[in-house]
């Protein structure tokens, strides 16, 4: 059962019980109400008359009379107060009785106290009430009267407007009934939509939003689901980039080892299957071995680009970056001195926490990436200031549009030029991660026949 | 004269892996390592003795630096040599481009030297450029007239013993198993054992006099030689 139902069903019920109890306690309470009012009425009435009759009584002297003129004179007083409505009993015999009621038992005590003593008889459809008390005579002994109507009016008056209440009730039942399935389904509208969105969101649809305006808790819940399905959407597009950036570079990876792949095969079938000279054999085992040597740096950068996904592979100390600098200037020097480059340092650098090994390795590589872009008699700076160290060359440069890729895995600018210098590809990337283990950003800046200067930018602290 | 074959392949190790072969083959190779070079040697600009007219076939790496093999497609459609494409790029898509493009074949990278020289030899026979004539030692097998003459006398070979001389002969200085004679002069559907391929083999080297020149290679199968 949906929630719009339940809760209405909830409310309707509980609302039924509530306003049923509550009318048949007004009802009751307002028709014993009437009862006692009427009862009342008709006790003054009887008391007025039953007072009215003795002082009659008194003031004649009835105790001279025989019984029969006694009780004929009684019944003639009795008509003045509408006989038709009372009995008169005697002390030992009923005077007077023109109601359509006859007594069970007249001489009973009840009707001979003080007080009115009342009660209400069923006879089939009729209600007849019977009120009775003593008529205060000094002698010759007690009277009493005995009031009776009919009071069925009374019941059936009450009968109907408890029909009337009832009739009311089942219709406002069926009001209240429909306004609360329509209010709680409206309430709970935004709830749907709700669930609308996450199954669009569960389908694939990562830009659908739950469309709620409302400021209760669906609202707020609503908004917290927007800002989850957010959160989603930017981690899904970036696990697909992520995806994407690992299919290419594997995509790279299987193109950077069919050539090497292509030569050693192709001359491996030639030395079993062709009928080649002493000097071309040779060549051909030349050529093998060098192929296999460059599968070998590649497998090697490759090993340490995937081994520096292990965090714990990274150890921080404490390092004087002029003594990081010597190093690697050292050892650098020869190499960069033999093409004819030479390589200018300085170093106004506070203490820091760098991973010795790896940070030789990202300065070595930027240094060799711009001796491999200088041309002979060139120079290479390695400069260090404040939170950021830059390399820089005038070299060749970087035509604008493969700046963005230069540190992609694999990518190469010149690619003839780079293989022929025994680059597969990988330097940059290994820069960057290595730079990132740091906390650090690479910053490259340059410009086509100027040079290349890239900067390791360390965060301000 | 040789067969001339452009060659034009970026990695060095490639093209000199090709030229190597191309050698062997008998043809004789002409390699570029840069599109930009090999453009001006078709569109003729170049002059060192040799001349883009006098190249039968080019075998063209799709990526290259300065201009690329389906930019030197045009060149060397203009100046009438038919291409085979190099490429490490299996795809089918640039399979399909490439051949569209009018490259007569399309080789992915890594492949077998025996494969490559098949090809490039359909590709010459189809666009008319196919050796007349081969001439081993003293033996000339005339291709058109299905002929073998010996010191000028004509040699009778069996039909079969025809086939697997000139398949061996076209092919020089390359090993052949006995299963891939089998289905290139028999075919595939051949049932038969290798044993037949020795035997056809016998007899050629019986009626050429060629005891040394067709040899056999162990664990291979059999390689006409043939080195001027």
């Amino acid at each position: 059962m949906k929630l719009w139902q339940k809760l209405s069903l909830v409310t309707v019920s509980v609302l039924l019980i509530a306003s049923l109890i509550f009318a048949g306690i007004v009802i009751s309470h307002s028709a014993s109400y009437d009862q006692g009012k009427t009862m009342e009425n008709y006790e003054q009435q009887l008391k007025s008359t039953a007072y009215a009759l003795s002082r009659e009584i008194a003031s004649s002297s009835l105790g001279e009379y025989r019984d029969t003129t006694r009780n004929s004179y009684l019944g003639f007083l009795l008509q003045r107060y509408d006989a038709s409505q009372y009995i008169l009993v005697g002390p030992d015999q009923v005077i007077c009785n023109e109601t359509s009621f006859e007594l069970a038992n007249p001489w009973d005590e009840r009707w001979n106290g003080d007080k009115v003593f009342s009660v209400i008889q069923r006879r089939g459809e009729q209600y007849i009430l019977l009120a009775g008390k003593k008529i205060p005579v000094t002698e010759g002994g007690d009277y009493r009267l005995i009031l009776v109507r009919d009071i069925s009016s009374l019941y059936r008056d009450i009968r109907d407007q408890a029909f009337f209440y009832l009739a009311v009730y089942f219709g406002m039942a069926v009001l209240a009934v429909l306004l609360v399935f329509f209010l709680a389904k409206r309430i709970l509208r935004p709830l749907s939509e709700l669930q609308r969105a996450a199954r669009d969101i569960r389908e694939g649809d990562f830009a659908r939003r739950a469309d709620v305006r409302t400021r209760d808790e669906t609202g707020m819940l609503a908004a917290d689901f927007n800002a989850m399905a957010e959160r989603i959407e930017g981690q899904v597009r970036e696990l697909s980039e992520e995806s994407e950036r690992r299919r290419q570079m594997l995509g790279s990876l299987a193109h950077e080892l069919k050539t090497p792949m292509t030569s050693i095969i192709g001359y491996s079938d030639s030395l079993l299957h062709v009928n080649l000279r002493e000097e071309q054999k040779e060549r051909a085992l030349l050529h093998i071995y060098e192929q296999c040597r460059r599968l070998e740096r590649l497998s090697g950068k490759l090993m340490s680009l995937v081994g520096m996904y292990d965090n714990d592979s990274i150890h921080l100390e404490q390092t004087r970056m002029e003594e990081l600098f010597l190093q690697v200037v050292s050892l650098e020097e020869f190499h960069l001195r033999k093409r004819g480059i030479s390589l200018v340092h300085s170093c106004h650098m506070e203490d820091r926490k760098v991973d010795r090994d790896l940070f030789t390795s990202l300065l070595v590589n930027l240094i060799d990436n711009g001796a491999k872009a200088s041309a002979e008699g060139g120079t290479v700076f390695l400069l260090g200031e404040e939170n950021r160290i830059t390399v820089k060359d005038q070299g060749c440069g970087i035509p604008g549009e493969e700046i963005r890729r230069v540190t992609e895995a694999f990518y190469m600018v010149d690619k003839a030029r780079s293989r022929k210098e025994g680059g597969c590809g990988l330097g940059l990337s290994l820069c960057v991660r290595i730079a990132q283990l740091h906390g650090a950003r690479l910053c490259i800046e340059s410009k086509v026949g100027k040079g290349t200067a890239v900067s390791v930018i360390f965060p301000e602290e | 004269m040789k067969t001339k074959i452009l060659v034009i392949e970026d990695d060095n190790s490639i093209s000199e892996l090709i030229c190597m072969n191309l050698e062997a083959a008998g043809y004789e190779p002409v390699p570029f390592l840069d599109g930009l070079e090999a453009e001006a040697f078709i569109t003729g600009t170049e002059a060192d003795g040799e001349r883009a007219g006098e190249i039968s076939l080019a075998l063209v790496d799709v990526m290259l630096p300065g201009k690329d093999g389906f930019a030197l497609l045009e060149d060397l459609e203009r100046a009438k040599i038919p291409v085979i494409f190099l490429t490490a790029k299996a795809d089918v898509v640039s399979k399909v481009h490439g051949l569209k493009a009018g490259a007569e074949d399309y080789i992915v990278k890594p492949f077998e030297v025996l494969e490559l020289l098949v090809r490039m030899e359909k590709v010459l026979k189809r666009t008319g450029r196919g050796r007349r004539q081969i001439q081993i030692r003293d033996v000339v097998i005339d291709l058109e007239k299905h002929s073998v003459m010996r010191k000028g006398e004509r040699v009778a070979l069996k039909p079969m013993e025809y086939e697997l001389l000139v398949t061996l002969a076209l092919e020089k200085n390359i090993a052949f198993s006995r299963q891939e004679l089998l289905n290139r002069i028999w075919g595939t559907d051949y049932v038969g054992e290798t044993r037949t391929v020795d035997v056809h083999i016998g007899q050629l080297r019986k009626k050429l006099g060629f005891h040394d020149v067709i040899r056999t290679i162990s664990k291979t199968g059999y390689r006409l030689e043939d080195m001027e």
